[in-house]
């Protein structure tokens, strides 16, 4: 069987969750390979969330805020944009493509840009290939 | 713990979820679930029988735990939230599957979208059974109301509060109360008289002993949250004094288009080209006249200097129309000779009476001359020969012509703009600005006064260009909401925000500055931050950056989303 | 009659011996322990065999103290024979804690590290340059030593361990303290950090804090300290704030960051990832480009992040080619 790509996406609630409704509302269609997590800010989104998605079997994670300047909590997607340089390169050194996690900043306007970037970010993925954490670590408990 | 008994709901939508998902697969894939009670789908959750089926089964089953797999959360999650809590259910214990907005609507394939909907049903059964019962907090509400800026809306809502009973405070910057609309003269579309209507507030808000009037003063700072505000105001640039409040109007007002932004018109250069509030002036003085003296013979009157234009405001100005034929109209009866020539882009009419204005006015013999958007009219100095001070140029749209016209007077209906230093007010009261500068409501059609600040209020000029009667609609809808408030006497905070666990907390300081909204306290006592509930939104900025994990996200806890992550990746 | 002598073992895996150290460091409480107990395996101080041990009965040691990280197959055999043999098998210092120092190999690969141990490096006579084999036969005769795993392991990642004693290594006071609650049966419940804070450095540390801003890093030596401030706050990478106290505060009080070898607070997935969502949070910039300038100051932020806890980590190695 071909390989779909798993993606998942955090969203934060006021900007880009609200974007991603209304590319529903809109009926504008998008790959099925995301799955949509809701947060109330994308300052919210703890690196941790990112790594293990990414244990458990996440191909790719999506991280979407209000545009900067735009924040519904003022400047939290500035903290956002704080921690994922850092977090890319910590995926460098793990040996994960950091292309792999993408922060991208969606008003809730923009359902069109929702969807053009999870069609352009689960094609890029399958460009990619899977991500094969998950699998390397169940194999490390039985293969020494 | 007792047992987890989840309720899973697939709705139908009709046939907006079903004609692409397989909800009865959904459903039995639900009922498998770890802790899944019952499950069930029906053709439109949302409706009575929808929710009552919930109700029953709360009631019945004594199901501890509700997932509704339908539509956005942003849409039904408080309908059934308060199903849950007609049933006794503690509403935080219910839980929703996105399945609509973010899945039948946006994909056709009907395998993979019902294999999403089953993990996001998956990940929506997961998370509930993380998910706690919350309870709001209650406050105490301050019944004294902070109101920035003395102009026409700042008055109207302080009156409209200080007659509630309620003491006010009127902060102003300049050395009078009356603001913008003391430049004006008449009104349109009836010719009332803007200084009576002004020195009438003025007048009533000196007599009533609720309000207090700080002139030449400014806001410095503001603390607290809705309510409990601690506002510290300088008077006349001097040290501030505290004020507590429970909460703020801001009416800051406007200012009008500086026309010597645009080039064209010759604005500062040719003696007779004015604004409209420089006209004002000569309104209130009681001659029209040129520069020199002279009754004009022929005025011309240009709309949208510095609205509607790519090069300065995209938006629309909202009052200039009328103005412009209210000036027609003056011009007429003030010089009855006077040949009047309106030059603009649309004729915008669209208040109470204006359209029969506009009727009347364009019967009063004006020149209506139509110019492009794009398109401007050019002033130029008319020859010595000719029987005028100047010549515009338009290339007049309704009829397709290059049409020059003499004028003696020119008039520029500025538009309004924001202050310079609205970025500093909307700093220091927490709320935010569109793209021109206006302060943005919390919702452009349903709560047009409230901001995104709990306790902070925007009416009149400061959120966008608007006439007299919307200006005072929302300084008195604000004032109602406020009133409203403070006849309940106290605040409900919602149950979902961060809390610090002080027997973790390590005193780091980490996250003291990273609230927007200063809800997170530091005790250099006990050497622990705490958070203020009634402050925090809930944005969850310290819980990701605590480092220790001491803060709490209520509601988005760390184990909810991995439970999530779980759900959706299985 | 006399009290049953508490019956001990004490084992080091992949470590460095610190933690033995550490437990003679108690000074005269080893003594006390000493009379108090058998101590029936200590390879680094006392004589004993693999044998004594697999010929006891189960359950027949009190305490087992395993110390160092899972690296072979002998790490696992032996963790395997103790958990068998003891009442309670405690994860002690960092390496069996987390993964600890010998946990940072989880970067590279087997490969790497036999071609430079074994191969590349200089210091090996040219004609000595062999690979260790798991089995090989030698005049006829077979050949077994522990075979090399392809990473490292945290001890609960190959036993059930009942309590976790962090540090690297853990404070001698600790040890103390822990060892008194073992004779004394006043343990808190099973799998629980114990010898350490339920807090983080900063609850323990004397530094003055206040806001938290950092325009970039410094590494200690590029810069003239506060030694009366937080070390954060003057942009020196110092792991305290994510760290579990319990150290009493060794590194910060000499002036250098905390190294984060008592791992991350109680209630915390991911140590490396929480610090870099805290210390990432305090960059004073909005400009992508000068965000990423601040943090290029910030060198081999996975070394600082997992300096003792990679195998803990979500992502536990380097994947990938």
């Amino acid at each position: 069987m071909s390989y779909e790509p798993k993606l998942v996406g955090f969203l934060c609630n006021w900007c880009s969750y609200t974007g991603a409704d209304l590319a529903g509302t809109s009926r504008i269609q998008y790959p099925p390979n995301i799955r949509i997590i809701r947060v109330m800010c994308s300052a919210r989104i703890d690196p941790s969330f990112i790594l293990q998605s990414l244990g458990k079997g996440a191909d790719g994670v999506l991280i979407c805020g209000c545009h900067p300047g735009d924040c519904h909590y003022s400047e939290g997607n500035y903290k956002a944009m704080r921690r994922y340089p850092l977090l890319k390169r910590l995926l460098d050194a793990y040996g994960i493509e950091h292309e792999r996690v993408r922060l991208e900043w969606v008003s809730a306007s923009e359902g069109q840009r929702f969807a053009d970037v999870v069609a352009d970010m689960t094609e890029r993925l399958r460009a990619l290939g899977p991500c094969r954490v998950k699998t390397a670590l169940a194999t490390d408990q039985i293969e020494r | 713990m007792e047992d987890l008994k989840i309720g899973v709901y697939v709705c139908n939508c009709g046939t907006n979820i079903a004609h692409v998902i397989d909800a009865e697969s959904v459903k039995n894939y639900a009922a498998t679930l770890p802790g899944v009670k019952i499950a069930r789908s029906y053709r439109y959750m949302c409706s009575n029988p929808g929710q009552e089926m919930i109700v029953e089964d709360i009631r019945s089953q004594g199901l501890n735990r509700v997932v509704v797999a339908a539509c956005s959360p942003r849409m039904h999650e408080r309908t059934f939230r308060n199903a849950c809590r007609t049933a006794g259910l503690n509403p935080y214990l219910c839980e929703m599957a996105n399945i609509r907005e973010q899945c039948s609507w946006v994909h056709n394939d009907s395998v993979a979208a019902t294999e999403k909907a089953m993990a996001l049903t998956r990940a929506a059964v997961l998370r509930v059974a993380c998910q706690e019962p919350l309870e709001g907090l209650t406050a105490e509400m301050c019944p004294t109301t902070l109101v920035l800026g003395g102009g026409i809306a700042g008055l109207t809502a302080a009156l409209e509060l200080a007659d509630g009973g309620f003491p006010v405070v009127i902060v102003e910057r300049a050395d009078r109360l009356g603001g913008n609309l003391t430049r004006v003269d008449l009104t349109a579309p009836h010719f009332d008289s803007a200084r009576d209507l002004v020195r009438e507030r003025i007048a009533h808000v000196r007599g009533n002993p609720n309000v207090t009037v700080m002139l030449r003063s400014e806001l410095r700072s503001l603390s607290g949250f809705v309510g409990n505000f601690t506002a510290e105001i300088a008077t006349n640039g001097g040290k501030p004094t505290k004020v507590r409040v429970g909460n703020v109007v801001v009416a800051t007002g406007y200012k009008e288009f500086d026309a010597s932004r645009v080039t064209h018109f010759g604005y500062g250069k040719l003696p007779n080209v004015i604004t409209s509030f420089d006209f004002e002036r000569m309104l209130r003085a009681g001659r029209i006249e040129t520069k020199d003296g002279r009754l004009p013979q022929y005025a011309a009157i240009i709309h949208c200097v510095g609205s509607r234009s790519e090069e300065f405001h995209a938006y629309c100005s909202r009052v200039c129309c009328m103005t412009a034929l209210k000036y027609a109209n003056e011009i007429k009866s003030a010089i009855p000779t006077c040949y009047v020539s309106d030059l603009y882009i649309d004729m915008h009419a669209f208040g109470k009476g204006c359209e029969d204005f506009y009727k009347r006015s364009s019967e009063a013999k004006t020149l209506f001359l139509m110019y492009g958007k794009g398109d401007h009219p050019v002033i130029r100095r008319a020859a010595s020969t000719d029987d005028c001070d100047m010549l515009i140029e338009v290339e007049e749209k309704l009829s397709g012509e290059h049409i020059e016209i003499p004028a003696d007077l020119v008039i520029l209906m500025v538009g309004m703009e924001a202050r310079a230093d609205a970025a500093d007010v909307a700093h220091v009261v927490n709320i935010s600005q569109d793209k021109s500068g206006w302060f943005i409501e919390s919702h452009p059609k349903l709560d047009p006064v409230a901001t995104t600040t709990d306790g902070v209020y925007i009416a009149g000029t400061c959120a966008a260009p608007k006439d007299i009667p919307d200006t005072v609609a929302q300084a008195r809808a604000a004032a109602a909401r406020i009133l409203a408030k403070i006849a309940k006497g106290k605040i409900e905070i919602d149950g979902v925000f961060a809390e610090v666990n002080e027997e973790q907390c390590s005193g780091c300081r980490m996250c003291n500055e990273l609230c927007p909204y200063s809800a997170i306290e530091f005790d250099a006592d006990k050497k622990r931050s705490h958070v203020i509930p009634a402050a925090c939104k809930a944005c969850g900025a310290c819980v990701a950056a605590c480092p220790s994990a001491a803060i709490k996200g209520r509601h988005f806890t760390d184990a909810q989303i991995f439970a999530q992550i779980e759900g959706v990746l299985l | 009659m006399a009290a049953k002598k508490l019956q001990i073992a004490l084992y080091w895996g992949a470590a460095c011996g610190g933690c033995d150290v550490a437990v003679l460091d108690t000074n005269e409480f080893i003594l006390t322990v000493g009379e108090a107990a058998d101590i029936r395996l200590w390879p680094i101080a006392a004589d004993g065999k693999y044998q004594d041990i697999e010929a006891m009965a189960d359950g027949e040691l009190d305490l087992s103290l395993f110390n160092g990280a899972v690296r072979n197959s002998e790490n696992e055999h032996i963790a395997k024979l103790l958990r068998r043999k003891s009442k309670l098998l405690v994860a002690f210092g960092s390496c069996a804690h987390l993964g600890g120092i010998p946990g940072l190999a989880n970067l590279t690969s087997k490969e790497d590290i036999f071609a430079t141990a074994y191969l590349g490096n200089a210091s090996i006579e040219p004609g000595n340059r062999t690979v260790p084999h798991p089995k090989t036969q030698v005049n006829g005769h077979s050949l077994e030593i522990p075979a090399f795993y392809r990473r490292v392991y945290r001890l609960s990642d190959v036993v059930d361990v009942d309590y976790f004693v962090p540090g690297c290594p853990p404070e001698p006071s600790q040890i103390k303290n822990v060892l008194l609650a073992v004779v004394k049966g006043e343990l808190p419940p099973k799998k629980s950090v114990v010898g350490a804070s339920e807090r983080t450095l900063c609850d323990d540390c004397a530094r003055r804090k206040t806001e938290k801003k950092v325009k970039r890093f410094y590494r200690p030596w590029e810069i003239i300290q506060d030694p009366e401030r937080c070390l954060l706050e003057q942009g020196i990478v110092c792991m305290g704030p994510a760290t579990r106290s319990g150290c009493g505060v060794r590194c910060p009080n000499s002036n250098q960051g905390c190294r984060g070898c008592y791992g991350p607070a109680p209630g915390v997935v991911d140590h490396g990832a929480k610090f870099l969502s805290a210390i990432s949070s305090i960059i004073d910039s909005k400009d992508p480009k000068e965000i990423d300038a601040i943090l290029g100051t910030l060198p081999d932020f996975i070394g600082i992040a997992y300096r003792f806890g990679l195998p803990a980590s979500i992502l536990q190695r380097r994947h990938g080619a």
